[in-house]
């Protein structure tokens, strides 16, 4: 019984060798998935996301390594020796719920996904990310939750003498990082009561919930109308705070009625 | 039913050289061969189907049990603006409520990335305030406009890709109905919003559980 905030990240550096071996490093425009995939460094037992029944998952966080251009390489001559210093992987990341992908383009199809360049990991000061994942996505108990990344720069292809001779062990071609919360035991059968009320699941509902289950004994409709009436109160709090701050907006629904 | 934070990526982006198009995806690039579509100077092209960069079959249309709340959009160079357009009308408009001329919103006020050449998106941090609802069975899309012609590149460089980006809060199956509901009130579609009004739909039906039912029923004979 817990609420974790987890993190995932998968990596593709390089093997200390020109990158023309295709059993190391991944074909471009073909999806590959950071849990189970055969580059990168997967889980060791290559084992599917399914959630189990006794957890739920809240994905809510996911970015990428950013940059477009193969052309835009640096390398670093040492010896005689040029090493490959940074690459632009121009990858996309979609998140696949059982068969069911994420995105898709505005044409209702299966899509690549969101972008490094949109959402870049690492993160850097000069650049923001435009993108969030809000609102979060939940995942079940007994789905199945797999991340799967597209390079569509062919380092493959690049990797010739006249570009570099090495890629180094230390440079990073293609990173993934998915920030999720998992919900279990306990924790995980409160996340989905919630979630059939309609309540958002976040750590801090999970452990009012908590609160109210210790202090009146279940959910029944009387706790119900206690707890809403407790939100309310929260949202209450947060509209003051607004409007003494000048950010208030009379958009939000329900604000008529205060 | 779901509430899906969506996004869609042009780039002038190309497989072979003499190509214009790609269609359905995003083409591979390598060291010597990051090919780029030509643009002409001051000509709107549709980000989804204006036979430049990766396009799709078909122009953006949303299904029937469909709501698009289009939030943010950003583009790169500086040379780059983009208009939105709903059917037939366009978002941006100049003084006089013709269409803007310089073709909307300029790269410099949401360049993409965000940083990009130290130029930091602060005018539209949250993206269009109110932002823009597309309804079912709407045409929708994105036009691009170049200040200047773009000539095609067989080995481009990061800052001559012309990229736009657009995201948006993707609203379909039952949640659809409650946005339909929202939009009719007058109140905003958000998330958290559409959230509210659930929780409240399934108040009332907790309530109305709660109620007790006419004597005729509870002290009648069971008929079965």
């Amino acid at each position: 019984m817990s609420i974790r905030k987890q993190l995932y990240t998968w990596e593709l550096y390089g093997d200390g060798t020109q990158g023309t071996n295709p059993i190391v490093y991944p074909a471009a425009g073909i999806p590959y998935s950071i849990l189970y995939g055969a580059f990168g460094n997967t889980q060791a037992g290559s084992q599917t996301g399914l959630v189990n029944e006794d957890q739920f998952v809240v994905i809510d966080k996911i970015a990428s390594k950013p940059g477009i251009s193969p052309t835009d390489f640096t390398t670093a001559t040492d010896g005689g020796v040029t090493s490959l210093t940074s690459w632009n992987p121009n990858m996309f990341v979609n998140i696949v719920i059982d068969t069911t992908g994420y995105y898709q383009d505005p044409q209702n199809v299966f899509a690549n996904g969101v972008s490094g360049t949109a959402s870049p990991y690492p993160r850097q000061d000069q650049v923001m990310p435009y993108y969030d994942l809000w609102p979060p996505i939940y995942v079940l108990p007994d789905q199945t939750l797999d991340i799967r990344y597209t390079l569509n720069n062919d380092i493959i292809a690049s990797a010739v003498p006249a570009n570099w001779n090495v890629i180094p062990i230390t440079t990073m071609l293609a990173s993934v990082f998915v920030e999720y919360t998992n919900y279990s035991g306990t924790d995980a059968m409160m996340a989905r009561k919630l979630m059939n009320l309609g309540i958002p699941i976040t750590p801090s509902t999970v452990d009012s919930f908590r609160r109210l289950l210790l202090e009146n004994k279940g959910l029944d409709t009387e706790t119900f109308s206690f707890y809403l009436k407790t939100v309310e109160a929260e949202r209450k709090r947060e509209d003051k705070q607004k409007r003494m701050q000048g950010l208030d907006r009379h958009h939000e629904y329900g604000s008529d009625v205060k | 039913m779901s509430l899906r934070r969506q996004v869609y990526e042009w780039r002038n982006l190309v497989q072979n050289v003499g190509d214009s198009v790609f269609l359905n995806g995003y083409p591979i690039s390598w060291v010597g061969s990051c090919v780029t579509a030509a643009m002409s100077a001051n000509q709107p092209v549709d980000i989804f189907i204006g036979g430049i960069g990766n396009n799709l079959d078909m122009p953006g249309r949303l299904k029937a049990y469909q709501y698009v709340v289009l939030d943010a959009i950003a583009l790169w160079p500086q040379t780059l603006s983009a208009q939105l357009y709903v059917n037939t009308t366009k978002y941006f408009q100049d003084p006089d409520r013709v269409p803007s001329r310089t073709g909307g919103i300029p790269a410099n006020i949401v360049p993409f990335p965000n940083g990009q050449d130290g130029i930091i998106n602060y005018d539209y941090q949250d993206g269009l305030e109110p932002s823009l609802y597309i309804l079912p069975g709407q045409n929708w899309g994105v036009e691009v406009t170049s200040s200047v012609n773009i000539l095609a590149s067989s080995s481009a460089t990061e800052t001559q890709i012309q990229k736009c980006f657009i995201k948006y809060l993707l609203i379909d199956g039952a949640d659809s109905l409650v946005a339909q509901h929202l939009v009719k009130s007058g109140w905003a579609l958000t998330v958290e919003n559409i959230w509210k009004f659930k929780q409240d739909i399934i108040k009332h039906h907790l309530y109305a559980g709660m109620t007790e039912l006419p004597a005729g029923v509870t002290k009648g004979k069971r008929k079965v």
